[in-house]
């Protein structure tokens, strides 16, 4: 009960807009909570999201919140991050919002190592323009912009991030909140770029895709001894066909943007002093 | 002695010839010589033609010159499509075998055979353009210690051989010309005040303004003639504890500033026409979120991708309009090198004072052009600051205050208590979204109020200029670069006993309303120099006050000439003279 007032000492009281049995209230449970555990001050707290049901998110919590447009949740929490480096910069956003209209930003936030954690919310579905197909459909292929299938094969997230070089890829399932939870704190607590793809079903346009019956039958959790510095042997587990597997692909270290800036600052300064005299000093 | 000089060097692409300009501008800036330079770049990385056209004067000049007093050809491609240009008592230094036409009006003709002393005495081809600068030493009386100087300079990291041979060539051009070339014309370097200027191009005077102006946090994506800004700033920025980042494109870009500028940090980004085509939608969002952002525009010939290495106006109503729903933005445009400076501090200046997105309109040939700046320019910016919170514990923090200031407090993450939302949803006081009739309403006049309060702000009095006569009933309205050739133009009209008078707003949204509805009141003719086809400052002024106005357009990828402008003047003259027309004094 504890627990309970604690985490929820990080919702604003704003009432989710989802649908009822979205798997989203699901992510906002293990989210506000892993903020609970990790005691983290909301007044650093800040939540970058685009356009769709899942970047609605950031209004429902307790922390600074930046709902902006279609796609563009990451450059932004980048600025974010750029600018102020003492706070925690989550990105949340959806599969058509990440990997459709924004798909362009995600290899330069993971190669950059920007240290955000990415939150990107897998329904396979457009919800909030009420059923459409998105990157990730597969299973559902009949959608209202497809009445006769779909032209293209899916995306498959967390293969994708791994190959684009995040520094640590995760999985994990609406339903499975304590294991999500893990994950969350895990990916925070990472230095650098932290992707965590979240399996939810829509309850109202996709129950195909992420239905729960059916993940819950073929998930697996990555074994114990899988080495998180594997890259090869992460993308074979991450793009599985036979099993759905949760857990950490990917965990290693690298400098974060925000540490090579601290280089490059320190460079630049070798090269002249920092001051406007000194810089205009080269157009006398 | 003459007060002016105009100077061009041509030739191809790889030749050296902007070395030859900057030097000449080095020389001169030290000397306290005024300086206005254009320079035309091909499409291509090599060759294809290029010049350097450097104007330098005892006094401050709006303008690169019309006509050329000293030309210089490196090769008969040059001589071909810049002889034209030569005025009539003008001088030609040009290569020795180059073809000259049979008549001469009167130039006084200078050949050396550059290439032949590059190639055969010095045996390095890529040394000719120093050649070039000997002889010119010589013809134009120029320190040459100085020259040997920027030559150790500009060489020295290339290693010793590089840097004798350079100086070997500059050595070999001089003797060449004090024993071959007489001196016949009475062209020499104007008169300098000796004090020394700074010199620098528009594109690292907007670089540096920003710096001044404390900017912090510059993301971008290369795009020519915008690319130098970037540039500069990546050498230079770090030193002073900021940041830039190359994004993966122009979206990336502006929504990297949005979260930079929103975290509490003066961000900026530079592009050129097509970026500020993909810009478009952020900009909305800056607006109805009330985030600072300023964000360059280097024109360029257009749309598409156009004519990327040449100048346009072309952008203006892109830049007034660009973005779906009404998003407040403010639109500046400098006019010169030295005003690009201030005006780049005023965007820092008003983006943050009033929370929205600045977007400045420069042009190819303003970025690109070499000019002489006044140090205190620098040390005489305009500043402003965001209004921040304190926000009371417990209660949640109303970001969107409505209230009797159109600007509310803004609390940047990190501030205790000042936890809340920002959003592109239309919104509440707190930031959360709200699609009600009475909200909408209220919090579009919100931010357009903040336009209202800008066009009065003391801040940017002093951003609108008023140029000739000015009881004249010729006036003219013009933006950015083409001011520099209207002023030329008015003081050419002047001459032939005309009187016109020119009003320069550096500040296009909002448009000054108080200066220009007095100076419409005043003349009977309005006319409207710039450099695109469809008229773009002439339509909104249109638009805004309701009078007829006379458009000169120009699309031809280079600067207005102040002739074409005295022209107008002239015909509008003619057509006041013809029959009496009341003043515009109901405008607006």
């Amino acid at each position: 009960m504890e627990e309970l007032d604690k985490s929820c000492e990080y919702l604003s009281g704003v009432c989710p807009v989802w649908c009822p049995g979205c798997g989203y209230y699901g992510i906002l449970s293990a989210l506000v909570e892993a903020f609970a555990d990790l005691k983290l001050p909301t007044k650093e707290l800040t939540l970058v999201s685009g356009i769709g049901c899942s970047s609605r998110l950031p209004y429902f919590v307790k922390a600074y919140g930046f709902h902006s447009i279609h796609g563009r949740g990451l450059p932004i929490a980048q600025g974010v991050k750029t600018a102020n480096p003492e706070l925690t910069v989550l990105a949340v956003g959806g599969d058509g919002d990440g990997l459709a209209i924004g798909g362009g930003h995600l290899p330069h936030v993971a190669r950059n190592n920007v240290d955000i954690t990415y939150l990107l919310f897998n329904n396979a579905i457009y919800g909030m323009t009420k059923g459409q197909f998105s990157p990730t459909t597969t299973l559902y292929p009949v959608t209202k912009t497809s009445p006769f299938g779909l032209a293209g094969e899916a995306i498959n997230p967390s293969a994708l991030a791994i190959v684009y070089g995040a520094t640590f890829v995760a999985r994990g399932f609406s339903v499975k909140k304590e294991h999500l939870k893990e994950l969350i704190i895990q990916g925070i607590h990472h230095r650098g770029f932290s992707f965590i793809e979240v399996l939810a079903s829509c309850s109202s346009f996709n129950t195909t895709d992420m239905n729960v019956a059916r993940i819950v039958k073929n998930l697996e959790m990555i074994p114990e001894d899988h080495n998180p510095e594997d890259a090869i042997e992460a993308l074979r587990l991450a793009a599985d066909q036979e099993k759905i597997r949760l857990g950490v692909f990917v965990r290693h270290q690298r400098p974060t943007l925000g540490d090579k800036f601290q280089e490059m600052r320190r460079k630049a300064k070798g090269k002249g002093a920092g001051n406007m005299e000194a810089l205009l000093g080269q157009f006398a | 002695m003459q007060s002016d000089l105009v100077l061009r060097v041509a030739g191809e692409s790889g030749e050296g010839v902007i070395t030859i300009g900057e030097t000449l501008c080095k020389i001169a800036a030290r000397e306290g010589i005024h300086i206005v330079t254009f320079r035309t770049f091909p499409a291509e990385i090599k060759g294809g033609s290029c010049m350097i056209q450097v104007r330098l004067s005892e006094r401050r000049i709006p303008y690169h010159g019309e006509g050329v007093d000293f030309l210089i050809c490196l090769n008969q491609d040059a001589v071909d499509e810049n002889l034209p240009d030569l005025k009539e008592h003008g001088v030609l230094l040009c290569e020795a075998e180059c073809d000259l036409p049979e008549k001469n009006p009167g130039w006084t003709v200078y050949k050396a055979p550059f290439d032949r002393i590059a190639t055969r005495e010095i045996g390095s081809r890529i040394s000719k353009n120093i050649v070039v600068l000997g002889a010119l030493s010589h013809l134009l009386s120029l320190p040459k210690e100085t020259i040997e100087k920027f030559i150790s300079e500009k060489f020295a990291r290339k290693g010793k051989t590089v840097l004798d041979h350079n100086l070997d060539a500059l050595q070999r051009g001089f003797d060449f010309a004090r024993s071959h070339l007489a001196k016949k014309d009475s062209y020499r370097l104007p008169k300098g005040s000796g004090r020394k200027r700074l010199l620098m191009t528009g594109n690292e005077a907007i670089a540096i303004g920003a710096t001044a102006a404390g900017m912090r946090y510059f993301f971008g994506y290369p795009i020519t003639p915008a690319s130098e800004i970037m540039e500069w700033l990546a050498a230079h920025l770090p030193k002073m504890g900021g940041m830039v980042l190359q994004t993966e494109d122009e979206i990336s870009a502006i929504c990297s500033v949005a979260g930079a500028s929103w975290a509490g940090g003066k961000s900026m980004t530079s592009t050129s026409g097509p970026g500020l085509s993909l810009m478009s939608e952020t900009i909305g969002l800056l607006s109805m979120a009330e985030i600072p952002a300023v964000i360059v525009d280097s024109q360029r010939g257009g749309p598409s991708t156009g004519m990327p290495t040449k100048t346009e106006q072309s952008d203006l109503l892109l830049a007034l309009y660009g973005s779906h729903g009404d998003a407040t933005r403010v639109v500046m445009a400098p006019t010169s090198v030295s005003d690009s400076l201030r005006v780049t501090a005023l965007a820092f200046a008003v983006a943050e004072k009033y929370q929205l997105p600045v977007i400045m309109l420069v042009d190819q040939a303003l970025s690109a052009r070499l000019e002489t700046v006044d140090r205190e320019t620098v040390e005489r910016l305009p500043q402003g600051s965001r209004s921040c919170a304190s926000p009371a514990d417990g209660a949640p923090f109303v970001r969107y205050q409505l209230g009797a200031s159109a600007v509310s407090p803004a609390a940047l993450p990190g501030t205790q208590g000042g936890e809340h939302m920002v959003t592109g949803m239309e919104h509440d006081e707190r930031g959360n979204f709200a699609c009600d009739e009475e909200t909408h309403t209220a919090m579009t006049v919100k931010r357009f109020r903040k336009l209202a309060a800008i066009e009065s702000d003391p801040l940017v009095a002093e951003f609108c200029t008023r140029l000739g006569d000015e009881n004249s009933e010729i006036g003219i309205v013009t933006w950015g670069s083409s001011a520099g050739p209207v002023e030329e133009a008015l003081a050419v009209a002047k001459g032939m006993g005309i009187s016109a008078q020119a009003i320069i707003p550096r500040i296009l949204n909002p448009l000054p309303h108080q200066e220009l509805k007095t100076f419409f009141g005043k003349v009977k003719r309005v006319i409207v120099p710039e450099l695109n086809f469809v008229g773009q400052l002439a339509t909104l002024l249109r638009s805004t006050y309701r009078i007829p106005t006379i458009g000169l357009t120009k699309v031809k990828g280079v600067p207005l000439d102040p002739s074409e402008i005295v022209e107008k003047i002239v015909e509008a003259e003619s057509t006041l003279n013809a029959r009496s027309t009341r003043a515009y004094g109901r405008a607006g």
